[in-house]
């Protein structure tokens, strides 16, 4: 079995539509960009210039030019000298650089020792929570509070301004900062299993502390610790300016000396002012440009929707009528082809099943209907329509009037389709009120039909209440009765029951077949359980590879599956009528990648029928019947349907 | 605490855990009642299923086993010492006969470490656990569980897809020959074919290191394909223990039979589920007097509200908790 396979990612969440991007190409390397490379260039050669100062061409910074006659008084910038001099005809140049080594020293030292005890105050306060926790917290907010500066002043007054002092001053100052950043990062991930999963195995906790948490934490901290840097550069710059400077040559100390001769001779000043803000500059950029390392959301791509060629149109009688569609997520790292030329129609009182694995496109089909892509640049090509209304090239006020009125959508997660802090009355009566002409009372007693017709016990105090106040079954009943408001002809539910217990699973499926009945709507359902289609769908159509590969009446699909996949798929599911502990069918492999699909049959890869003809040609059906499969050697005996 | 009886314990056992409660502090001085005097035992070589919904506490059951919770009272005894009377190192040490697999594959994972790391975690801990070559075992593992290419030591977690991530926990898990392995909702992150090659996996990986048991899952279709016996929960107690083909084919007390009938496209030959359970969870801050379940139940009457059900033998084997147990009705 091959290993490393693009394309699945398992987990059943609504992040399917990512799924494909993130496992489309698992070892990709995120770029840190031309700004972090300048940025890191000039941090890079002042370090150098500091570091070799003595070996390299560079004046005394305390020669005065007006005895060697090599520098005159106030030169300006040129050939002779690129900084200029100062008003004693000290080269400003080599100041500046002499001026670089308390700067770095102190910002180094700093940032050491101060981003190591903050961090393991953090790290520890984050994982062993309580008491400690508390405690910790109560003083980095305290330390956060106390005026550093003034405590400079004071000690200062007391020991004089010694490196040292002004290090353990500003290392203390710094550590509630770095304290409170990586408590934070370590609270979220002692959350996640694998911090259980080293605690089960006997870690203990220093173990956990410095093996699981700590090399987990050092990117966002190692970032941080480049705009505390700058913070400290820019602190000491600020005492030195105001007299308070730790060195004769400090940044702070050359812009204080040349701001007295500022308006003739704004080169004394402007020349270390300059050098210092671009690289307090650089180390900021640094430390952004590394986040984009370990926060992907930053480097997202731009949202954007585009539409390309028109398939046919349908006869009109049709509620859902897709022909040809091509829905492409375009990402950095390719094209993914998340539809594939699918082709679906649904009349009214129909109730068609969408099935596949995740990764496979059937929520993608969803999507592409109402044109939701989170943060993602799409082509739509091909054609969708609802009602009659072209969902890719009609005017936006049709396209969400159709939206509003029309559609009715059910997904996966009930608590995050409803906004947590309004009543779920306002929440019910929102799509009437924006896209009827109904009044207030008028929706709000609709509303309340409404949360009866969905089986709510106590609709009246139910329409009170918060969505947090309810069970997870009853969240889903308010998500069906916000999608029944305005009357829609089409209700699309994408894995209505997945977050649901299992026999709250089956009171959410009656009663959405229930009312898909009652009401004559046409359904889609998007499940990964094929159980869950049987008995609640007229028809199913199997996803694979971005593809419909198989679709036909439900009862069909079940009794003469003829695609390879339907197949295997159907025995891969734990059959009650088996006995247990017999071995279960399984399809060896993993999904195509939706970014370069197989050239013939998307599932020859993982198929035991398959032959040479798989791999090359794409097998060719008849889609105007009714039950239609992509398979060149399908299942069963009789050999119709495939064209 | 009544509890719901310990009648059902067998003797020499590996695993024996006899009214375990675990609560929780919750907002105004309330108590969440997660698990409420939980009894169940393992036998070498055994694998025991834990059923229920979510609220069930059989999460809670398997993270207290494994010490992960703090337990409120009850005892855990693992191959006859009692891990609740141990403490701190002794604590860690009694438990590196338990592993656990957990429901979520990737985030079991360390992300910034390597395969070969992760795997050999066990070992780097408590040193040479086992004799003989270390390497040579820890491939042997690698190998059982589907992971034997040379080249996938080296990689990273992220590279790897939802059942590889799934078949790198096991291993981990195995490398240290537990006498106990705790499987939490270990497919229910999967997609079916994959979930398929799992649950294969996990049954001969059983016959071949001689594996016990506790398999977590909200699917019962999943336990009945692993497990020799199943224990159905609810709200924090034990509803129905009894052999797997026992219980499904003669499933006994009123919530086992609503949770079978629930199973999408079942053919269990029950009444539709809405005929056996109605309204909602109870809230497990502050659950029903008597039997638990009596809020939902269709043959409720007053002794189930004034009188908490312990677990009967109702046929050899086939332990429930209920006053009106019913086969037919």
């Amino acid at each position: 079995m091959p290993l490393v396979e693009p394309g699945a990612t398992g987990a059943k969440t609504e992040t399917e539509a990512v799924a494909p991007i993130k496992g489309g190409n698992p070892g990709q390397k995120r770029r840190l960009g031309l700004t972090f490379w300048l940025s890191a260039g000039w941090i890079f050669t002042l370090v150098f210039l500091a570091l070799f100062r003595d070996i390299l061409p560079i004046r005394d910074p305390d020669e005065l030019g007006i005895r060697t006659r090599e520098v005159a008084k106030f030169e300006s910038p040129g050939r002779n000298a690129c900084g200029g001099g100062d008003g004693q005809g000290r080269d400003m140049f080599a100041r500046v650089v002499q001026g670089a080594r308390p700067a770095l020293i102190l910002g180094l030292t700093v940032t050491i020792i101060g981003g190591i005890l903050g961090s393991a105050v953090g790290v520890t306060s984050g994982y062993l929570r309580g008491k400690v926790d508390t405690v910790t917290t109560v003083f980095i907010d305290i330390a956060l509070a106390f005026p550093g500066l003034v405590l400079l002043i004071a000690v200062r007054a007391t020991f004089g301004n010694s490196m040292f002092v002004f290090i353990v001053l500003f290392s203390l100052t710094s550590i509630p900062g770095y304290a409170r950043i990586v408590r934070g990062a370590s609270f979220a991930l002692s959350e996640r299993d694998f911090v259980d999963a080293a605690a089960a195995m006997g870690a203990t906790k220093r173990r956990i502390i410095l093996r699981e948490l700590a090399p987990n934490i050092a990117l966002p901290v190692l970032s941080f610790a480049f705009i505390g840097f700058a913070l400290v550069i820019v602190a000491e710059g600020g005492l030195a300016f105001i007299g308070l400077s730790l060195d004769e040559t400090t940044w702070g100390k050359l812009i204080a000396d040349g701001a007295g001769d500022i308006a003739r001779h704004a080169h004394v000043a402007l020349f270390p002012a300059t050098v210092m803000f671009l690289t307090i500059l650089a180390f900021n950029l640094v430390g952004d440009s590394m986040r984009a390392l370990y926060s992907p959301r930053e480097v997202a791509t731009q949202r954007r929707l585009r539409v390309g060629a028109m398939a046919d149109t349908g006869s009109g009688d049709e509620v859902l009528y897709i022909d040809d569609l091509f829905t492409a997520l375009h990402t950095p790292n390719g094209d993914v082809h998340a539809v594939d030329g699918v082709s679906l129609s649904l009349k009214a009182g129909e109730a068609l099943g969408l099935v596949g694995e995740s990764g496979s496109g059937k929520t993608m089909i969803l999507r592409s209907i109402v044109g939701a892509f989170a943060l993602a640049d799409v082509t739509r090509t091909g054609t969708v329509e609802v009602a009659g209304v072209d969902m890719l090239r009609a005017e936006p006020a049709d396209i969400k009037r159709t939206l509003g009125t029309q559609i009715g959508m059910v997904s996966q997660n009930p608590l995050t389709a409803l906004n947590p802090v309004r009543l779920i009355e306002h929440q019910i009566t929102e799509p009437m009120l924006v896209h009827t002409s109904m009044s207030k009372s008028e929706a709000r007693t609709r509303a309340l039909e409404l949360m009866q017709q969905v089986g709510i016990p106590a609709p009246e105090r139910r329409l009170r209440e918060y969505p947090h106040q309810l069970s997870g079954g009853m969240r889903q009943r308010v998500t069906i009765a916000i999608a029944l408001a305005n009357e829609p002809e089409l209700l699309l539910a994408d894995e209505p029951t997945t977050a649901l217990d299992v026999t709250v699973q089956d009171q959410i499926l009656r009663l959405l077949s229930d009312l898909q009945r009652d009401r004559k709507m046409a359904m889609v359902l998007v499940t990964h359980d094929l159980a869950v289609v049987k008995g609640f769908t007229d028809r199913v159509a199997i996803v694979y590879g971005g593809e419909v590969i198989e679709s036909g009446p439900t009862e069909q699909i079940f009794s003469n599956p003829r695609h390879r996949y339907t197949v295997a798929l159907i025995q891969s599911m734990p059959n009650l009528d088996l006995p247990s502990h017999s071995e279960l069918t399984t399809i060896e492999g993993t999904p195509p990648s939706l970014v370069s699909p197989p050239r013939g049959c998307r599932f020859a890869a993982r198929c035991p029928a398959a032959q040479d003809i798989c791999n090359t040609t794409p097998p060719s059906t008849n889609e105007a019947s009714e039950h239609w499969f992509r398979c060149h050697f399908p299942a069963g005996d009789d050999a119709e349907g495939a064209a | 605490m009544a509890g719901t009886g310990t009648a059902h314990l067998r003797h020499d056992v590996v695993l024996s855990v006899t009214e375990l409660v675990v609560e929780f502090p919750a907002r105004k001085k309330q108590v969440v009642h997660a698990v409420s005097g939980v009894s169940f035992d393992l036998d070498k070589g055994e694998t025991l299923g834990i059923v229920g919904e979510s609220g069930c506490g059989k999460t809670t059951t398997g993270r207290a086993i494994m010490q992960l919770e703090s337990v409120t009272s009850g005892s855990i005894r693992l191959n006859g010492v009692d891990l609740a009377a141990e403490q701190g190192e002794q604590l860690r040490q009694a438990r590196k006969a338990m592993q656990m697999i957990f429901q979520d594959p990737v985030s079991s994972l360390n992300p910034s470490r390597r395969v070969r790391e992760i795997v050999r975690e066990g070992i780097d801990i408590w040193g040479q656990t086992r004799e003989g070559d270390v390497d040579a075992w820890v491939a042997e593992v690698m190998e059982s569980v589907g992971l034997g290419d040379e080249d996938v030591a080296d990689r990273r977690p992220h590279e790897f897809s939802g059942g590889q991530c799934q078949r790198i926990n096991i291993a981990r898990a195995l490398v240290m020959e537990p006498d106990v392995l705790i499987l939490d909702e270990p497919v229910s992150a999967l997609d079916v074919s994959v979930q398929a090659q799992i649950l294969n996996l996990l049954e001969g990986l059983k016959r071949q290191f001689g594996l016990t048991m506790l398999f977590i899952s909200h699917d019962l279709s999943i336990v009945r394909y692993l497990s020799d016996r199943v224990m159905v929960m609810y709200l924090g107690q034990v509803c129905e223990i009894a052999e797997t083909a026992d219980l499904f084919s003669r499933p006994t007390h009123p919530y086992s039979r609503a949770l079978l009938a629930s199973i999408p496209g079942n053919t269990l030959g029950l009444p539709q589920a809405s005929e056996l359970i109605s309204g909602e969870l109870p809230s497990p801050l502050n659950p029903p007097s008597g039997c638990r379940f009596r809020t939902r139940c269709p043959h409720a009457t007053d002794v189930c509200t004034s009188t908490e059900p312990e677990l009967v033998e109702h046929e050899p084997g086939h332990w429930v908790a209920c006053h009106h147990p019913s086969v037919n009705a």
